[in-house]
C-alpha cells in the first residue's frame, strides 16, 4: 500500500464520520473530560511539591563537653544553615546515642573536652559526628555538608589568630606542597531546585499512566455496553475504528499536556531553555505510546475493572524502571539497560534536556526515534489483536 | 463465634478460587518489592565525568588518577578543544573537571591552585552528591600529596549509624514492603466487599441470621490472614535479598504488623461497604492506599521536605506510622520506647475504619 493511498483512506468521509462520533461521545461525557484533565494536574502539583529529596532541617543533637567560645562557634556554624537545626543538647554520648535510636534527632555532634585547649595550643583535634544513615542519600549529603562547614570553620580560625601554628606543622619536605582548591559550579540549576527533576520526570509518568488508563476504559466501554458489534457492522476497517477512537482522546490529552507545561512553568519555575515545540512533540509521542499501551490492554480484557487490574501488572514496572523519580544511574547496573524499552525514560530525558538544559534535536533524536517506534509497534499490535479477535 | 468462623471460611475459599485475586495478592507485591526496592535509590554510583586537562603535567595526572581510581566516577573521553557543555547537552557526562594551565607549577610551588568542577545540576540531588564526592577525592589528594595533614585544625570523624554501608535497599526495601501491604490487601478486601454490593449477594447476608459485627469480623479476619501471609513472604524476601535483619526487640514490629493488617483490611472493607461499585471502590482504595502512603509517609523522601501546608495531613496517614516502626525494627532498634504511641495510633485508625464500616452496614438493610 503506498503512502497516498493510506492518507486517502484516513481522509475519506467514513473515517471523518467515525472521528466525529468519537468526539461527540467524549464531549458529552463531562466526567471523562474532567477526569482526563483534572487529576493529572493535581497529581503534578501535589507530587511536585511533596516529593523532594532535599536535605533540610535535620535535627542536630549536641554534646558539648568543652563549652568554650570555639565549640559554641562551631555549633553555631553548623546550625546556621538550612540543612541543620539545633534540636537539643545532651550531657553524655550515651544519651545522644539513645536519642538517635529513638529518632528524636537525625545527627549528633560530640565536641571533646579538650577541643579548645588543643586548638589554642595548635594541636589538631577531632570532633565526632554521628549521622542516622538509614536514608543513604540524606546521610551522604549531610556528610558533604558537615565537612564543608568544618572546612569553613577551619579557615575562619585564621582570623582567631591560631592558624599560624598549624601551617608550621605542615610537613615541609614534600614535593608539591600546594593545595588544590576545588570550585564546583552548578550549571543550569544554580539554586539546586530539586523539584525540576521530579516534575519533569513525573510529567512523562502522568502522560503514560493517564493515556493508558483513559484509552483502555474508552475501548472497553464500547465492549461493555455491547455497542462494539454495531461499530464492527459498519464498513469501517479495524484500524480506522481504533485510530478514530484514539483521535479525540489524543486531542484531549494534548490539552492536558499544554496545561501541565503551564503548571511546570508557573508553579515550579522550571526554565524553558530549549524549544517548547520539541518537548511538545515528545509529549505527543509519549501520549500516543501511552494510548497504545491502553488499547493493547483493552484487547485482553472484557470489563473496566479487569482493565484496571491488568494495568497493575504493567504500571509498577513501567514507573519504577523509568528514572522518573530517581536517577537511572542510581539503579543497579543489571536493571539500567531495561530503561531503554520504557517510553517514560525516553520522554524524561527529552523533557529534562530540553527544558532545563536547552538541548536540541541533534542530541535527542535517538529518544524521539525510540518513542516513535513504541507508538507504531503498540498501535499496530492492538490493531492486529483486534482484527484477530474479530475473525 | 461460629458464624464469624463460617464467614471467614467462605471468604478464604472465595479468595483461593479466584486466580486473578491470588496473583494480585502474592505476585504483584513480590514484583513491586523486587522492582521498586532495588531500583529506587538516589545515591548515584559510577557517574560519567569528562576531564579537560589544560596543564598536562605530572601533578595534574596524579589528580586525574585520583578521580579515575574512585568507584564513584568514571572518566569518559572528551577532546580538550570542545566546549564541555556539549557533553551535558548530549547527556554523556554529569560533571566536567577543568584543570587550568599552570596547575602543576602552582602546586609544586606551594600555593593553592583553583580547579573547576562543572556539574550538570538539572538533577539537583545528584549534582550535590557529585560535588560532595569530588570534594572528598580532592581532600584525599591534598592530604596525600601536599603533606598538609595538619592544615585542618578540626577534623570531623563522621560515623554512619544503623546503615554503615549506606545501602539504599535497606531503606527503600522496608518502605516498599509497607507500600505493598497498604495497597494490595485493602484492594482485595474492597473488591470482595463491593462485589457483594454490586451483584447484590449482600442480600443473602442480610437475610441470614449473621449480625453486622460477625459479618465484618469474618471478612476482615480473612483478609488479615491473607495480608499476614503476604507479610511473611515479603519479609522473607527482605531478609534474604535485601540483607535487612532485626536490629532490636521484634515485639513492637509483631504487634504493629497485626494491628496494621487489621487497619488496612478494615479500610478496604469500609470503602467497599460504602461504595458498592467495584471500579469506583478500587479507585478510592488506590487513592488512600497508594497515593497517600506513597506521598505522605516519608517512604521516598523525608517528610520534612513536604510543604507545611500539606505536612499535617501525614499525621493521619496510617502507613506513615507503620513505615517508621518497620524501619526502626530493622535498622535503628529503638524498641518500645520509640514505637509505643505509633502502635496505638495504628490501632486507633484501624478501629475508626472498622466503626465506619460497621456504621454503613449496621442496619443490614438495602438502601434503595
Amino acid at each position: 500500500m503506498n503512502g497516498k493511498n493510506l492518507l486517502g483512506r484516513f481522509l475519506n468521509q467514513r473515517f471523518r464520520a467515525l472521528v466525529r462520533k468519537e468526539f461527540n461521545q467524549i464531549r458529552r461525557d463531562r466526567r471523562l473530560v474532567l477526569s482526563l484533565i483534572l487529576p493529572p494536574l493535581i497529581q503534578l502539583l501535589l507530587f511536585g511539591s511533596v516529593l523532594s529529596p532535599a536535605v533540610t532541617n535535620l535535627r542536630l543533637g549536641v554534646v558539648d563537653e568543652d563549652s568554650s567560645m570555639y565549640s559554641r562557634e562551631l555549633i553555631a556554624a553548623l546550625s546556621q544553615s538550612k540543612s541543620f537545626r539545633l534540636s537539643a543538647g545532651y550531657y553524655s554520648v550515651e544519651r545522644l546515642g539513645q536519642a538517635l535510636e529513638r529518632d528524636q534527632i537525625d545527627a549528633g555532634i560530640v565536641i571533646p573536652y579538650d577541643f579548645s585547649r588543643n586548638l589554642v595550643r595548635g594541636r589538631p583535634t577531632t570532633v565526632q559526628v554521628l549521622v542516622n544513615a538509614i536514608n543513604a542519600n540524606t546521610a551522604e549529603i549531610s556528610r558533604g555538608y558537615i565537612e564543608g562547614v568544618i572546612d569553613t570553620y577551619n579557615r575562619g580560625l585564621a582570623g582567631a589568630g591560631i592558624h599560624a601554628d598549624f601551617q608550621r606543622r605542615a610537613a615541609p619536605e614534600v614535593s608539591d606542597r600546594g593545595q588544590v582548591g576545588l570550585h564546583p559550579a552548578f550549571l543550569y540549576n544554580p539554586g539546586l531546585a530539586t523539584s525540576w527533576f521530579i516534575v519533569t520526570g513525573l510529567f512523562g509518568l502522568l502522560l503514560i499512566m493517564n493515556g493508558s488508563i483513559a484509552a483502555s476504559t474508552m475501548m472497553v466501554k464500547e465492549r461493555e455496553a455491547g455497542t462494539l458489534e454495531q461499530l464492527l457492522m459498519t464498513p469501517a476497517d479495524t484500524s480506522e475504528i481504533i485510530i478514530a477512537k484514539i483521535a479525540p482522546l489524543f486531542a484531549l490529552l494534548c490539552v492536558m499536556t499544554f496545561i501541565s507545561l503551564g503548571v511546570m512553568k508557573i508553579a515550579f519555575d522550571v526554565p524553558f531553555r530549549g524549544s517548547v515545540l520539541l518537548v511538545f512533540c515528545g509529549a505527543a509521542l509519549c501520549l500516543l505510546s501511552g494510548i497504545g499501551i491502553g488499547t493493547f490492554i483493552a484487547t485482553f480484557t472484557r470489563s473496566a475493572q479487569q482493565a484496571q487490574l491488568t494495568s497493575f501488572f504493567i504500571n509498577p514496572p513501567l514507573s519504577s524502571l523509568s528514572g522518573a523519580l530517581t536517577p537511572v544511574e542510581a539503579m543497579p547496573h543489571l536493571m539500567q539497560p531495561l530503561t531503554v524499552i520504557n517510553p517514560i525514560y525516553h520522554f524524561g530525558v527529552i523533557a529534562r534536556a530540553t527544558l532545563i538544559k536547552g538541548s536540541g534535536l541533534a542530541a535527542l533524536w535517538p529518544h524521539f526515534l525510540a518513542l516513535l517506534a513504541f507508538t507504531v509497534v503498540l498501535v499496530s499490535l492492538s490493531v492486529w489483536r483486534f482484527r484477530k479477535q474479530l475473525s | 463465634m461460629r458464624r464469624v468462623l463460617a464467614q471467614f471460611r467462605k471468604e478464604v475459599i472465595q479468595i483461593l478460587r479466584d486466580r486473578l485475586a491470588l496473583a494480585l495478592a502474592f505476585l504483584l507485591p513480590l514484583l513491586q518489592l523486587l522492582l521498586m526496592g532495588t531500583s529506587l535509590s538516589l545515591t548515584v554510583k559510577d557517574i560519567p565525568i569528562i576531564v579537560q586537562d589544560l596543564d598536562d603535567s605530572p601533578a595534574s595526572h596524579r589528580l586525574i588518577d585520583a578521580f579515575r581510581a574512585s568507584l564513584t566516577f568514571h572518566i569518559v573521553p572528551w577532546p580538550v578543544d570542545r566546549n564541555p557543555e556539549g557533553a551535558f547537552l548530549a547527556n554523556t557526562a554529569r560533571g566536567a573537571l577543568i584543570i587550568p594551565q599552570h596547575f602543576g607549577w602552582e602546586v609544586t610551588r606551594g600555593s593553592t591552585s583553583a580547579v573547576q568542577l562543572l556539574v550538570d545540576a538539572s538533577d539537583a540531588n545528584t549534582a550535590k552528591l557529585v560535588a560532595g564526592y569530588a570534594v572528598q577525592i580532592v581532600r584525599a589528594y591534598n592530604d596525600r600529596n601536599a603533606g598538609s595533614i595538619h592544615s585542618r585544625p578540626v577534623e570531623p570523624a563522621i560515623r554512619f549509624w544503623f546503615n554503615p554501608g549506606l545501602s539504599s535497599g535497606k531503606f527503600y526495601g522496608p518502605g516498599i514492603f509497607v507500600l505493598a501491604i497498604s495497597m494490595f490487601p485493602p484492594l482485595l478486601a474492597t473488591l470482595a466487599m463491593a462485589r457483594e454490593g454490586e451483584r447484590k449477594t449482600i442480600l443473602q447476608v442480610y437475610v441470614s441470621n449473621i449480625s453486622a459485627h460477625e459479618f465484618l469480623l469474618g471478612k476482615i479476619a480473612a483478609f488479615m490472614a491473607l495480608a499476614l501471609c503476604e507479610c511473611f513472604v515479603l519479609l522473607a524476601v527482605l531478609f534474604s535479598l535485601f540483607g535487612v535483619s532485626l536490629a532490636g526487640d521484634p515485639t513492637p514490629l509483631l504487634v504493629a504488623t497485626v494491628l496494621y493488617v487489621f487497619c488496612v483490611a478494615s479500610f478496604g472493607t469500609m470503602v467497599g461497604a460504602a461504595i458498592p461499585n467495584q471500579v469506583a471502590a478500587m479507585q478510592t482504595v488506590l487513592l488512600g492506599g497508594f497515593l497517600l502512603v506513597f506521598m505522605l509517609s516519608g517512604l521516598l523522601f523525608p517528610l520534612e521536605n513536604v510543604p507545611t501546608g500539606l505536612r499535617w495531613l501525614s499525621n493521619f496517614v496510617w502507613g506513615r506510622y507503620y513505615i517508621e516502626i518497620v524501619r526502626d525494627a530493622f535498622l535503628q532498634g529503638g524498641g518500645w520506647a520509640a514505637a509505643w504511641y505509633k502502635v496505638l495510633i495504628i490501632g486507633g485508625i484501624g478501629s475508626i475504619f472498622y466503626a465506619a464500616a460497621w456504621r454503613s452496614l449496621r442496619r443490614m438493610q438495602l438502601n434503595l
